[in-house]
């Protein structure tokens, strides 16, 4: 937080002196929100990146509130403010067309990342496919159940774009087993302690029948736990899956606890920022290693229009790891 | 003064004496209706099982709401708690965590200093709000909006926007051990309950919060501090939110930056709906457990009933509104 607000006050006040006798790019990020761990590491991996370490960019965050429209008005500012590029993580996924057009009217390359936009002029998307999370996540709570029993779903805010696309996916993976039937599905809006006593509830209203509990992410899936061991029953009797990899996630899959796949913040960050610069310098090659750590994810020279950073499902075996590397960031 | 105990005139004709008894205990006979009803249409309603999670999901705004009493019954109100909440939670978490990166150094301590130290947040948060409103007579709306806004950017800059995960298991002991049978949130909430009865109905100090809420003139020309007691009905609620963020850490495992985002709305909302008047000098802590319970009771009740929770936003909205038309219709008959 100290670090962002100096980036802040540093790209003010290079604003503020009439020369600027530099070739930096200037890149700015906006991100929906800065409240939660996810978005923090995203913002500290794009301070990682080489480029900005060796001096040849500089990124400056806009923290969006959890506001479509404030996330509007940083766009204005960058524009009049003259930035090379622009990231979006967007609070919504129709309410930032507008200004991702009004910033590639006035001639600046606006690289999605994380979330959808939904518009056609975006220079790419680089994140990841929440569809396949869904169905991912889903699959491994029906493979422990044997594909036989009742599960519940933990849904983010209706009408986000994550709980729109993890539900797909969720569904796609229980269209597999006709015979699991879905007891529950309510909105935790992506909070633990909201989990937490929807599943307090739910022990209550079907004691003994809720085998599985399919959270659409870890926090949600965390505070099912919670509610369980709180209820004084076996965690392990139950399956229950998460998406993102949370530390806190990690932690309870070492325990057996429950499933979770990684959506690699970081490779998400870099890759997006590779994409920019290279909107931006024609000549540029990649600096991040992200491109190295996933072949499969094809750099194809910066033009392509969709990045997809693949998913990392979280074990005991890689754990360890995982926790290691975050620890840097 | 006389409507202190909520009591009804004495010697007054049958019809007369029922309709203000209606009046008087109707948010309790309403929150009997909602039982009742609960009962009959869901099975699981009315087991040991159910009565304890009602109990415990209200622990946290039940403690939250009674902070809030002291300070609407002074005419005052208090935005911050939900953003002391997360504070005092996180602050006192990282005193209590094994976590490498999360913990202050040489945590854990010992379970009462985090204990302490979660606190001593919340009457710090207290007292500035407190100074500010009693000495530089700044509306409250004014000065808690403030701290709402300060105590969750101070939040995440302590956390560095990241959760403190790992707590020892002697602090989650708060949120999830439990005394002969019966969790320890709601122990602690029937503590704070029974200290807060005794000193709003039977010291002096009660006394005087109801005075400088009914009249603060005629409390200062009658020898009351005025100040003073403005200034310690912060304190107390910043000192309970401080209690509820750590209740909710040791509940959740984990102290979340985000964690109590518009809780003071269903603090506020449980003080109303128990008949406390935003006006000042009338209400009673007993109305705000109540009107805690009411909120806890309906979300539970529509979630075992597979309800979505946006009919509980509805409903909820609904019984504040109507909570306070009683309440009106009762200081206009008055």
């Amino acid at each position: 937080m100290k670090k962002l607000l100096l980036t802040l006050a540093m790209g003010t006040s290079l604003l503020a002196s009439p020369v600027m006798a530099q070739e930096k790019l200037k890149i700015g990020a906006t991100v929906y929100g800065l409240n939660a761990e996810f978005m923090q590491i995203w913002t500290s991996a794009l301070q990682q990146h080489p480029a900005v370490k060796a001096g040849e960019v500089e990124v400056t965050i806009f923290d969006g509130r959890y506001d479509a429209l404030v996330q509007q008005e940083q766009f204005n500012t960058m524009i009049t403010q003259k930035y090379d590029a622009i990231l979006i993580v967007p609070m919504d996924v129709e309410a930032a067309a507008a200004p991702v057009q009004a910033a590639v009217d006035a001639g600046i390359p606006v690289v999605g990342s994380n979330a959808r936009v939904n518009s056609e002029v975006l220079t790419a998307y680089v994140g990841s496919n929440d569809v396949e999370a869904g169905e991912l996540e889903a699959k491994a709570v029906l493979d422990k159940m044997g594909c036989k029993g009742n599960v519940v779903i933990l849904e983010g805010p209706i009408g986000q774009s994550g709980q729109i696309q993890r539900l797909e996916g969720n569904q796609k993976a229980l269209a597999a087993c006709p015979d699991v039937k879905v007891l529950e599905q309510q909105t935790g809006n992506w909070s633990r302690a909201e989990a937490q006593t929807l599943m307090e509830n739910w022990l209550t209203s079907h004691p003994g029948q809720i085998n599985g509990v399919i959270g659409q992410n870890d926090e949600m899936a965390l505070g099912a736990i919670e509610a369980i061991k709180a209820a004084n029953l076996k965690v392990e009797d139950f399956a229950i899956a998460g998406v993102d990899g949370v530390t806190d996630a990690i932690n309870a899959v070492k325990e057996g606890q429950m499933a979770s796949i990684l959506q690699d913040a970081n490779a998400q960050a870099q890759g997006a920022l590779d994409i920019a610069i290279k909107a931006v310098k024609k000549d540029y090659e990649p600096q991040s290693e992200i491109w190295k750590q996933y072949p499969q994810m094809e750099w194809k020279d910066g033009t392509g229009k969709d990045y997809l950073v693949p998913w990392t499902p979280v074990t005991t075996e890689n754990a360890d790891k995982l926790l290691e590397a975050r620890s840097k960031l | 003064m006389s409507d202190v105990n909520g009591k009804p005139a004495e010697g007054l004709m049958g019809s007369e004496r029922r309709r203000l008894l209606i009046q008087e205990y109707g948010i309790f006979i309403a929150f009997l209706i909602l039982v009742v009803v609960l009962s009959v249409s869901n099975p699981y309603f009315l087991t040991a099982g159910n009565i304890s999670n009602v109990l415990l999901q209200t622990s946290i705004n039940g403690v939250l709401a009674i902070g809030m009493t002291f300070v609407i019954l002074t005419r005052g109100i208090d935005l911050s708690v939900g953003s002391v909440v997360a504070l005092a939670g996180i602050v006192s978490a990282s005193f209590a965590t094994t976590s490498a990166t999360a913990a202050v150094s040489g945590a854990p301590y010992p379970v009462f200093v985090p204990i302490a130290v979660g606190l001593a947040v919340g009457v710090a948060c207290g007292g500035v709000v407190g100074a500010i409103v009693s000495r530089f007579a700044v509306p409250a709306f004014v000065a808690t909006l403030g701290m709402l806004s300060a105590a969750r950017g101070l939040t995440l800059i302590y956390g560095n926007g990241r959760p403190v995960p790992a707590l020892v298991p002697e602090f989650r002991w708060i949120g999830t051990g439990n005394i002969l049978g019966i969790p320890l949130p709601v122990v602690i909430l029937a503590i704070v309950f029974a200290v807060s009865w005794w000193v709003l109905t039977r010291t002096r100090f009660g006394r005087y919060i109801y005075a400088v809420g009914g009249n603060p003139h005629a409390a200062k020309t009658s020898g009351i501090n005025v100040t003073r007691i403005r200034f310690s009905v912060y304190v107390i609620s910043g000192a309970l939110a401080g209690l509820a963020g750590m209740i909710l850490s040791a509940r959740t495992g984990s102290a979340l930056p985000q964690a109590g985002i518009a809780y003071e709305l269903d603090a506020i909302a449980a003080v109303v709906i128990g008949g406390t008047s935003l006006a000042g000098g009338v209400g009673r802590v007993t109305g705000t457990l109540i009107g805690a319970l009411i909120i806890g009771v309906m979300n539970n009740g529509l979630d075992l009933m597979g309800i979505q929770s946006y009919y509980q936003q509805i409903l909820k909205g609904a019984l504040i509104v109507g909570a306070v038309m009683l309440d009106q219709k009762r200081n206009q008959d008055a």
